[in-house]
């Protein structure tokens, strides 16, 4: 492939995904225009494209889909369920062709023609329908008076290359008008196009959707027919000098051409749109992933660097030093926090795909789903939201299918019929926290533990509390599903998001009361090379431990961790009996031991253990680098550190930690 | 005739004996600092260095060989390597020896075969000999004693 046809296949990928929420949203309203034009506009980019970079079979079924929604557009078409479903299955089967990154594949790709196949037969079908005599009921619009006020809220010329030049002359084309442009110094201050035409007003306004962060429209309906009286073109011409105001105009139009209380009310609701996003004209460049890793890696080196610099200033002692070295601080600090947030993306692209998912899996199931997002703006690391996405998607399919329950049922237990699952998004400290949760059946606790004694995964006899009960389900091999479906209750999964979670560092907690619902709180790291530990040290090798799964520090003496001549492995911390992994056992056994040992208790997919360690020297934050492929079989440590001294110091991946102790 | 390329070496000695590399595949040679020992790795990995914040793994080039382990002497240097391992990949690492002497440029027509003496040549790790009026430079081949690849190999033979 080339460089082009790359960029094509990134581009379209990102186009498909504001494809599917467009189709979501048209879905869910099925006569708004906003929705409509932007599913229009971009299936217009994915045809444009897939030809100009030789992908044809891309752009044939775009072309015939894009139809499809032209028909929509001139209201010969109606928005159904069956065409939506059409076009979103169409474009997943052209997601997966383009995932294929290989031109030759992409065009030779087999299965596109059904789709297309499909999309024609819809429109025959439809056609047919109309011919036996159905047809579809054009809308007789009344002639109306419009006057579209369009005020830039950037700079522009009159001829100009902006859109909105194109778009008012596109608006003077539909029917009779009148444009007026108010200037100042060559810059457009201000137009005011009279037009006479038997187009809707939400269809005027639906053209300014393409550059509704440039300016301010306000479309105000007159009257019927004023343009073709003599009295109003007159009345036009006295005041073509400046903007006339709209009163002026109204009162007017009013006394010219009565058109009783629907024009009051018209006047009253002359809505002004400035959907200005967010304000500010913030412009977007594409980059690629390397350089943005190329620069963190600059940066974590001047991390790096600053720390030793700190180190050394204060033991030299100058003052004019110490005064440079905290400035630097402070100015790496600031670069630190800028180029980390570079990395970040919005989690948008994820909701969309969970819309996708509630919608499909609610008809398969047969049951009532409304999807619910907040924070969709919330920023993470774009490997990070590949990554987390097949978790996220197995919680929520788990929410319904297990959580939300048939409409009947709900309604028989005084709940409404349509079940919710919600994902609710926000940051705290240098976390991004998640919250996935459903107001359906939640957990059953009892049957869960009777599952989990029956798999012997737990005594028969144990007492355990309701935390611990809910924390079972994160264990490999359990699954309280009756009846093994498609979609969940193979009694995998749950154990795989604990796991994938824990690689990225990051935890997940359940929380579930009956008839209530479950929650799934997914709490992950800012970002995946700064990490926050204890520094320990274990015959002089300084080690960090990761303080996510950290919960408690002991002190004791070594020799009570001497278990070689006992019976039970097991060492008694704070009243609990830990399987602890000695550092110092294990991989220094060489040199006497001190006389105590700091033992570090952990959490570790939900299982209590410890690490003993000579002492904790501290709490560091720090930048992780990895080892690299000489120390490949070494992988409990999971990547290694500068101290400030320049010494360096290995960080431990727990949970492979204790898989050596395993084996 | 056509003229042969002469090459820069870079010479050092493991114990008595001298030997070459292509200095393309020395980066610098640095003196030999703190280590930070990785647990459960073989004997011959000493371990992590940091190299102006760049990490590397250390190794000792004459364990590696089978020879004795090296005693650190104000002698001793570190040879920052940069190998081509295939597949676009780059192996840096770090080779510890007793002395780093000079760079040295030789004509390919100055280096001698290695002697095919019991089984020698493919099993030792040289490409050639420098012979220089009975001044032996063995030219170590240096994928075959640092690539990641051999060394993965050792350590499934080992086990």
């Amino acid at each position: 492939m080339d460089s082009n046809q790359e960029r094509f296949v990134e581009d379209a990928l990102d186009l498909l995904n504001e494809l599917d929420e467009g189709l979501l949203q048209l879905e869910g309203n099925p006569h708004a225009r906003a929705p409509l034009e932007q599913v229009f506009r971009t299936m217009h980019t994915i045809k444009g494209g897939a030809n100009m970079f030789g992908f044809e079979n891309i752009g044939e079924l775009s072309h015939h889909l894009e139809t499809l929604y032209d028909l929509v557009r001139q209201e010969k078409l109606t928005v159904t369920d069956k065409l939506i479903s059409i076009t979103l299955h169409a474009f997943d089967k052209v997601r997966d062709v383009l995932q294929l990154r290989d031109a030759g594949m992409i065009s030779r790709a087999e299965g596109l023609k059904e789709h297309l196949h499909n999309a024609l037969q819809y429109l025959q079908d439809v056609q047919a329908d109309n011919g036996s005599g159905s047809s579809l009921s054009r809308k007789i619009d009344e002639v109306a008076t419009f006057l579209i006020r369009i005020v830039p809220s950037i700079r522009m010329t009159e001829d100009g290359n902006h859109p909105l030049v194109f778009i008012i002359k596109d608006i003077e084309s539909l029917g009779t008008s009148k444009v007026y442009v108010f200037k100042k110094e060559e810059e457009v201050v201000q137009w005011d196009v009279y037009l006479t035409t038997t187009t809707a007003r939400e269809e005027i306004e639906s053209y300014f959707i393409f550059v509704e962060q440039d300016c301010i429209v306000n479309c105000v309906k007159l009257g019927t027919d004023l343009l073709s009286t003599a009295e109003f073109q007159n009345f036009l011409k006295e005041n073509s000098g400046a903007p006339i105001g709209l009163d002026q105009i109204q009162s007017f139009s009013s006394s010219q051409n009565p058109i009783g209380n629907e024009k009051n009310e018209d006047i009253g609701s002359g809505k002004t749109f400035n959907l200005a996003k967010k304000g500010l004209h913030d412009t977007y460049i594409k980059v690629s992933k390397r350089k943005i890793d190329d620069l963190l890696n600059w940066i974590s080196e001047l991390i790096i660097l600053q720390a030793q610099l700190a180190t050394s200033s204060s033991r030299i002692k100058d003052s004019d030093l110490s005064e440079v070295t905290e400035l630097l601080e402070m100015v790496t600090n600031r670069l630190r926090d800028t180029s980390l947030e570079i990395g970040l993306v919005p989690i948008e692209t994820l909701v969309t795909k969970f819309k996708r998912l509630v919608r499909d899996l609610s008809k398969t199931l047969e049951k009532k789903v409304n999807f619910l997002s907040e924070g969709a703006e919330t920023e993470m690391d774009k490997d990070v939201i590949e990554l987390m996405s097949d978790p996220m998607i197995h919680i929520i399919r788990n929410c319904i299918d297990h959580g939300i329950e048939a409409p009947e049922v709900r309604k028989a237990a005084g709940k409404s019929e349509h079940g919710t699952v919600k994902l609710k998004a926000f940051n705290s400290s240098a976390y991004v926290n998640i919250i996935i949760s459903d107001d359906g059946a939640g957990i059953d606790k009892q049957k869960v533990l009777l599952k989990a004694k029956e798999k012997g995964i737990v005594g028969s006899s144990a007492e355990l509390t309701d935390d611990e009960i809910l924390n079972l389900i994160f264990h490999p091999g359990l699954s309280t599903a009756s009846s093994v479906s498609d979609i969940s209750g193979r009694g995998v999964g749950m154990d795989v998001v604990r796991q994938k979670l824990n690689d990225l560092r990051g935890y997940v907690s359940v929380q579930s009361s009956p008839g209530k619902g479950t929650s799934f709180h997914i709490k992950l790291p800012l970002s995946r090379s700064i990490i926050e530990g204890l520094l320990v040290k274990v015959d002089e090798t300084p080690y960090v431990v990761p303080l996510n799964i950290v919960t408690r520090i002991d002190r004791m003496a070594y020799e009570t961790l001497d278990r070689v001549n006992k019976l039970n492995p097991s060492v008694v911390v704070n009243e609990e009996l830990l399987s602890v992994f000695s550092l110092r056992e294990n991989f220094h056994s060489g040199s006497a031991a001190p006389k105590t040992a700091d033992i570090i208790s952990v959490t570790i997919n939900g299982a209590r253990r410890a690490i003993a360690v000579d002492r904790i020297e501290g709490k560091l934050q720090t930048v992780m680098k990895p080892l690299g492929d000489a120390f490949i079989q070494q992988d409990f440590i999971a990547g290694s550190t500068i101290l400030g001294d320049g010494s360096l110091a290995l960080v431990l991946d727990p949970v492979r930690l204790f898989q050596v102790s395993v084996n | 005739m056509m003229k042969h390329a002469v090459l820069a070496y870079l010479t050092f000695s493991l114990g008595e004996e001298k030997f070459a590399i292509p200095v393309g595949n020395v980066q610098e040679v640095v003196e030999f600092g703190q280590v930070t020992k990785v647990p459960n790795a073989p004997d011959y990995m000493l371990g992590i260095i940091n190299l102006r914040g760049r990490i590397l793994p250390l190794l000792d080039t004459k364990l590696k060989l089978g020879l004795s382990a090296t005693v650190k002497t104000k002698k001793s240097r570190v040879m920052v390597l940069d190998i081509p391992t295939g597949d676009d990949k780059r192996l840096h690492i770090g080779a510890i020896v007793d002395v780093a002497r000079e760079v040295i440029e030789i004509s390919p027509k100055e280096i001698q075969e290695a002697p095919d003496v019991d089984d020698l040549k493919s099993s030792a790790p040289i490409t050639g000999i420098l012979n220089v009026h009975g001044d032996i430079t063995m030219i170590m081949d240096i994928k075959k004693v640092f690539s990641i690849q051999e060394l993965a190999k050792i350590k499934a033979s080992i086990n």
